[in-house]
């Protein structure tokens, strides 16, 4: 089921926390709202699930409006942080429970109970409480409990902040298994941009209660429309040169580093811009070398990742296969691959 | 030895002498003055042996001839009286004759030895034969033993002679200290009077308990949980009052509301009602106002503690049974309910036992009134041994009504902890001994 968002605002109290906010998602697709914390992207998702009431706008699941209905009419599945399971009821009691409010018949709910814990693995733990669960338990059980009663909408709202990093993992190409299966439109809020890379369709990125930019992970990654969302996607993050243009170049420092760009030409003269570089793009290949100074080594098993400083202080970011030959302190000639840059206005705006 | 076990012990013991001082004991001399007989007319401290009137009354049915035989003055010339009779100096042969013919003889009555001085030789007047009978005078009819042996020994110096069987009858019915008995719970058991007191009480503590502490203050938290904020505290604030205001001021303003020239009286007239007392005027109206000024009370505290149990519910609870279809009374059903059991417990119990204990709102209002309509067991107990019309304060049965609603307190403590399941409640310690 398509939902939209149309000029939704939420304000608590005199604090505006978004404003005429417009984004669709597609019948069975997977979004992610992600941002640091702080831009309103757990509100829009509470919007959306009915918790919060919007001030203004509209919110349409499919055709239906859906904006003053409370929750319960609204046919959604949340899935939050803390998973927020009913402690005194087993974990049979907590799948069932929006089919029990329903009235739906026991036998018929003991009967569907046993189904979704089968999709998400964990049809032996029907007679525990929550306590006696693990974190990765305790997450399915939230899964199957959103998943249900069928939902139009399945919202997902930091579900795998609370996990260690390798049940993260796992849990990451389930919940994308479980969405694809059941064909759901989905919601995934997140601050983690590996989490909305590798689970979601297309990710739209927050930053102070507007959306920066919807676009595929890829799309996103290559072509970021800003500098912050260049500086959030990618890990290890991209680094930023602050320099200036001269005629259809980017030039760092007064005497230094001189780099012709296409995206450049048509710029005035002396006019502030930053260049991102993603570390990938900075290293033994490609055609601009460029002197500088291991501050900072770090092998990470497949990869080593270095910071190097250059004359005029600012830090780039390399990874690379990995290599003993290159230790802190020595100085590096590496290769800048111009093309893959990103040339960004001094306000953010991509050049 | 494990070291926490014994630093768990150390770290509890000056709880434990506390506990010692101030709970058990006080229980533990409830018992043993539960087991006596003592009153104003006992006393505390040990008694005397005594014939009075009521002893020889007590007398009479087991032994006739004795209790008549003591009632009467008894005459018995002794070394004792021929002694006194020296030191009158009156004529010596008063003294001479009457040893040396008469000495040991006990006459039952005053008239009997009379007769004896007149015929003595030496011819006493009138008023030396009342002197001289008088010196001769032992009888013990009000007369005080500091010992048992005292009274058996007067009682035998009289011509008495009793089996130990019979002596013990006596001194059991002369002596005036009191005595270890069970008979208060005899009486508690047997009286029509305290079954009703019984009855009452069971009958205040839980319509009290039942319709105000728990299902009023229940009503109270749940319904401010779903207030917005300023108003559930202004609210709360509200139904905080009867606690918080002191409870002779308290009862004080329910006797305003209630009293023939009070607002209900006032307001009443208004429709041509003739002013009564709406406190006393009738067995009912007592027990409605005895409910609600308590209940007012109880419910407050409920509500506190429920309220905060509410709070400590995380939100997201909320958010999530919600978002999964529960409409607000299934959420409280559901939800809410269920993750207040330990607070209920905490309450009913908490309260059950207060209710049981507490009688001052009672005696403030009503004073067990209208007759003894509103007298619940606590307030019985107080006027039996501590403030009562006739004077007679009976401490031991006092003290054995006390013990009974020890006892009761006890039991129905460990029924609900049943009820409630208490052992599921709590869980085990994280660490490990």
């Amino acid at each position: 089921m398509r939902i939209l968002l149309d000029k939704f605002s939420k304000s608590f109290g005199s604090t505006k926390v978004i404003e005429d906010m417009e984004l669709e998602v597609g019948s069975g697709e997977m979004l992610a709202l992600l941002g640091p914390s702080g831009c309103g992207k757990s509100t829009t998702l509470f919007a959306v699930c009915g918790i919060h009431r919007p001030t203004s706008g509209r919110i349409l699941f499919g055709d239906r409006d859906v904006t003053n209905l409370p929750s319960q009419e609204r046919n959604v599945g949340v899935v939050f942080q803390s998973y927020a399971l009913y402690p005194h009821m087993t974990v049979e009691e907590n799948i069932g429970f929006p089919l029990m409010v329903k009235r739906v018949a026991a036998a018929d709910i003991k009967k569907q109970v046993a189904d979704i814990a089968a999709l998400v693995h964990i049809a032996d733990l029907l007679g525990r409480r929550p306590a006696q669960l693990s974190g990765g338990q305790q997450q399915r059980v939230a899964l199957a409990r959103a998943l249900i009663r069928r939902p139009d909408v399945l919202l997902l709202d930091e579900p795998l902040a609370n996990l260690d990093a390798k049940l993260r993992l796992e849990m990451r190409s389930e919940i994308r298994r479980l969405q694809k299966e059941t064909g759901i439109t989905a919601i995934l809020v997140t601050h983690d941009q590996v989490e909305a890379m590798s689970m979601c369709d297309r990710i739209a990125i927050m930053k102070s209660g507007e959306i920066v930019q919807i676009a595929t992970p890829s799309q996103m990654y290559n072509d970021p429309r800003t500098s912050f969302v260049a500086s959030f996607l990618g890990n290890p993050p991209i680094s930023f040169l602050k320099g200036r243009a001269e005629q259809g170049a980017f030039v760092l420092g007064e005497n230094g580093l001189r780099l012709p760009l296409s995206a450049l030409s048509g710029i005035p003269d002396g006019t502030s811009v930053s260049l991102g570089v993603r570390p990938e793009h900075f290293g033994t290949t490609g055609g601009i070398p460029i002197d500088g100074k291991v501050v900072f080594a770090e092998t990470q098993g497949r990869e080593n990742l270095y910071d190097v400083v250059l004359p005029d202080g600012s830090v780039l970011r390399s990874i690379q296969p990995v290599r003993d030959d290159v230790k802190m302190g020595d100085s590096v000639r590496w290769n800048l691959d111009s093309a893959s840059a990103f040339v960004f206005a001094e306000d953010g705006r991509r050049l | 030895m494990r070291t926490s076990r014994t630093l768990g012990l150390v770290m509890i013991a000056p709880a434990a002498i506390m506990i010692f001082l101030f709970f058990l004991m006080p229980v533990m001399l409830t018992a043993i003055f539960a087991m006596t007989n003592m009153s104003t007319a006992t006393g505390i401290s040990g008694g005397a042996w005594q014939v009075t009137q009521g002893a020889i009354n007590r007398l009479k049915t087991d032994m006739p001839e004795l209790a008549t035989g003591i009632a009467e003055p008894r005459f018995v010339i002794d070394e004792e009286g021929l002694a006194a009779l020296e030191g009158l100096k009156l004529k010596a042969g008063f003294t001479t004759e009457l040893r040396a013919s008469h000495m040991g003889e006990v006459f039952p009555s005053r008239r009997e030895a009379e007769r004896v001085i007149k015929a003595l030789k030496d011819r006493p007047s009138t008023r030396e034969v009342k002197q001289i009978s008088d010196l001769f005078n032992r009888s013990v009819l009000n007369t005080r033993f500091e010992t048992r042996d005292d009274l058996m020994a007067s009682l035998k110096k009289l011509g008495f002679t009793l089996t130990p069987a019979e002596q013990e009858t006596v001194s059991k019915a002369t002596y005036t200290g009191w005595v270890w008995t069970a008979e208060n719970f005899r009486i508690l058991a047997n009286s029509p009077d305290m079954a009703q007191i019984f009855l009452n009480t069971a009958f205040y503590v839980s319509v009290t308990l039942l319709l105000f502490n728990v299902t009023y203050a229940l009503f109270l938290a749940i319904t401010t949980h779903y207030m917005p904020a300023s108003t559930a505290s202004v609210f709360r604030a509200i139904w905080l009052l009867p606690r918080i205001t002191p409870v002779v001021i308290y009862v004080l303003l329910w006797k305003w509301l209630t009293w023939d020239s009070g607002f209900i009286s006032m307001f009443m007239g208004q429709f041509g009602y003739p002013p009564k007392n709406y406190l006393l005027d009738s067995a009912y109206n007592a027990w409605f106002f005895v409910i609600l000024i308590n209940g007012f009370i109880g419910a407050s505290m409920g509500m506190l503690v429920f309220s905060s149990a509410i709070k400590a519910i995380p939100q997201t609870q909320f958010h999530a049974s919600e978002v999964d279809g529960a409409s607000r009374w299934q959420q409280v059903r559901h939800i809410i309910l269920p993750q207040l059991r330990w607070p209920i417990l905490f309450v009913t119990c908490y309260q059950t036992l207060s209710l049981l204990a507490s009688f001052n709102e009672i005696l403030l209002s009503t004073r067990g009134g209208p007759g003894k309509a509103t007298e619940v067991w606590s307030l019985a107990a107080f006027h039996t041994a501590l403030n009562n019309y006739t004077g007679n304060l009976e401490y031991g049965l006092g003290a054995a009504m006390a013990l009974v609603l020890v006892v009761v307190g006890i039991v129905l403590s460990l029924i609900y902890l049943r009820i409630f399941r208490y052992d599921t409640l709590i869980s085990k310690p994280l660490i490990e001994d």
